[in-house]
């Protein structure tokens, strides 16, 4: 979808993260939503329009929440694509402002997890995994990202060694980033020799997870000093592909990836940096393959051949992304949108990429029964 | 039952699946056929994914598989299954029918390999676990 040039993201912001809960979950939305009207130079009554992603948000919704946060609304939007509608919900946030349901719209996501909660949810998450996934001790998503990985390792001969290069490398980003819940050193030894979680899955592998939330402001462009808007290129999602396939090694991204690049007028060489959904760093090497940076099942040798630190070949999630900053639940969709308008906008600090002109930032969740339904990408240029 | 006396979580039994879940107590997996295109379906569905047909019935299928991929889950969802690990939980293909996640018994988790032969647990082992359960064909 081709979007107006002149409507981006104005203003990001977000809360501190928390492994444990200590207020409850509006707070944190209001806390990054409060962030990011600030830093757009809005005012709350400049808001009229809330699109959020959260979780545990039901039975409360967007609505509700405008209720809770005492906002007059012209357009209210509710995600349902997990960790893919944060993306999904900017792009439509966009849609709506092109057909003049609103003029600046807030996106939040966030939730308020624990190591406990995540797994309620996954027992949860939907009848599928309910009724069948829960009964057979299945792990949660460590256990079914564990099948896609091992099918990708002795499909394509990817190697534990080469994904391991994904986790080491955002760590090493999170260690520039004081938000980070986890940011001691990690090694290739480390990652490889970590505790089995559901092999081939160990420790870092796996996400925190815990509670924040991420926000930003769409809007027009002009609203903000030349600098401080971020304009959107491009972007499209997608659910549910392929129909029936229970452990693809694709996400779905490798349908729109040639109309994304197309409506954007850049591809893969161009991005001065990526934020890929890191659920797992094998998610992220799907992606690297689905979106075009290599072909697919080459990935392995992608991996050793680059660095992705925010000083590296290919800065990726420079913040450390959910890997090392932890996942706070549908806030996981929001992190790499709201580094890469930090990072363009050249309010990155230590972690900066030098001279960042342009990124690419994609989603992926609602894991279904067996593996995630939904993928969404952006293509983001400084203004 | 299992040893540290925790219940495995079962499925919720509704219209849709009881007659799935009450065949498996039997030790018989039953698919749902769809009346209108003929297509077999798992998991047990209140209409087909292929034609949003709800006329729905059941087939027997003999449970011969192969196993596609799988992990071994150190770190279960459930306290039922933390003295039973590593937790073989895998994708399979059942023989001219659909893929399934299901779980996979073995005494020696080393001997598990993608590509292997399964079939269902034999009925009086089978019961114990809540869901259509394997082993491999050794
Ligand atoms: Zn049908």
């Amino acid at each position: 979808m081709t979007q107006s040039r002149d409507i981006g993201v104005i203003g990001y912001g977000c809360t501190d993260y928390v492994k444990k809960a200590d207020r409850p979950l509006l707070t944190f939305l209001a806390q990054a939503g409060r962030d990011a009207i600030a830093s757009a130079g809005l005012e709350k009554s400049d808001i009229d329009g809330l699109a959020l992603c959260s979780f545990e948000l039901p039975p409360d919704n967007a609505v509700t929440v405008a209720e809770q946060f005492g906002l007059s609304l012209s357009w209210a939007y509710l995600g349902t694509a997990g960790g893919a509608g944060p993306i999904a919900s900017v792009l439509n946030a966009i849609r709506a402002i092109e057909a003049g349901q609103a003029t600046s719209v807030l996106c939040i996501a966030g939730d308020a997890y624990d190591v406990s909660g995540l797994f309620r949810l996954l027992d949860n998450f939907g009848r599928a995994l309910t009724s069948y996934g829960s009964p057979h001790g299945f792990g949660g998503a460590n256990g079914l990202f564990g099948i896609i990985q091992r099918k990708h390792m002795e499909t394509y001969g990817t190697t534990r060694e080469q994904l391991g290069r994904i986790s080491v490398d955002q760590r090493k980003n999170a260690q520039k980033n004081e938000a980070a819940l986890l940011r001691g050193p990690m090694t290739l030894d480390d990652y490889m020799n970590a505790r089995v979680i559901a092999d081939p899955i160990r420790l870092y592998d796996c996400v925190l997870p815990c509670a924040g939330a991420e926000a930003v402001v769409v809007s027009s462009l002009d609203r903000v000093p030349r600098g401080k808007g971020v304009r959107v290129l491009s972007g499209y999602e997608h659910h549910n592909h392929p129909p029936g396939e229970i452990s693809p090694l694709r996400g779905g991204w490798e349908l729109f990836r040639d109309a994304l690049y197309r409506d954007a007028g850049y591809g893969p060489e161009d991005f001065d940096l990526v934020q890929a959904y890191d659920d797992y760093p094998i998610m992220v090497a799907i992606q690297l393959e689905d979106l075009g940076f290599c072909e697919k099942g080459g990935v392995g040798r992608f991996l050793e051949k680059n660095s992705f630190t925010w000083d590296g070949t290919l800065p990726l999630n420079t913040g450390g992304g959910q890997l090392s900053v932890g996942q706070s639940g549908a806030g996981g969709g929001m992190i790499g949108l709201v580094e890469a308008v930090r990072q363009l906008r050249h309010e990155a600090g230590e972690r900066q990429v030098s001279n960042a002109q342009r990124g690419l930032v994609s989603g992926y969740g609602m894991v279904g029964y067996g593996h995630g339904l939904s993928t969404s990408s952006i293509v983001l240029e400084r203004s | 039952m299992t040893h540290n006396d925790q219940q495995y979580p079962t499925p919720r039994v509704d219209q849709i699946n009881s007659a799935f879940v009450e065949a498996w107590a039997e030790g018989v997996l039953r698919l749902q056929v769809c009346g209108a295109c003929g297509q077999e379906t798992f998991y047990p569905r209140p209409l087909c994914p292929h034609c949003w047909s709800s006329d729905l019935g059941w087939t027997e299928h003999d449970g011969k598989a192969t196993l596609v991929s799988y992990s071994l889950v150190m770190r279960p969802n459930h306290p039922a299954f933390f003295e039973e690990t590593p937790i073989i939980l895998a994708e399979i293909a059942l023989r001219d029918g659909p893929t399934m996640l299901a779980r996979v018994i073995c005494d020696d988790p080393t001997q598990i390999r993608s590509g292997l032969l399964l079939e269902l647990l034999p009925a009086e082992e089978g019961k114990k676990y809540p869901l259509p359960t394997f082993r491999p064909v050794l």
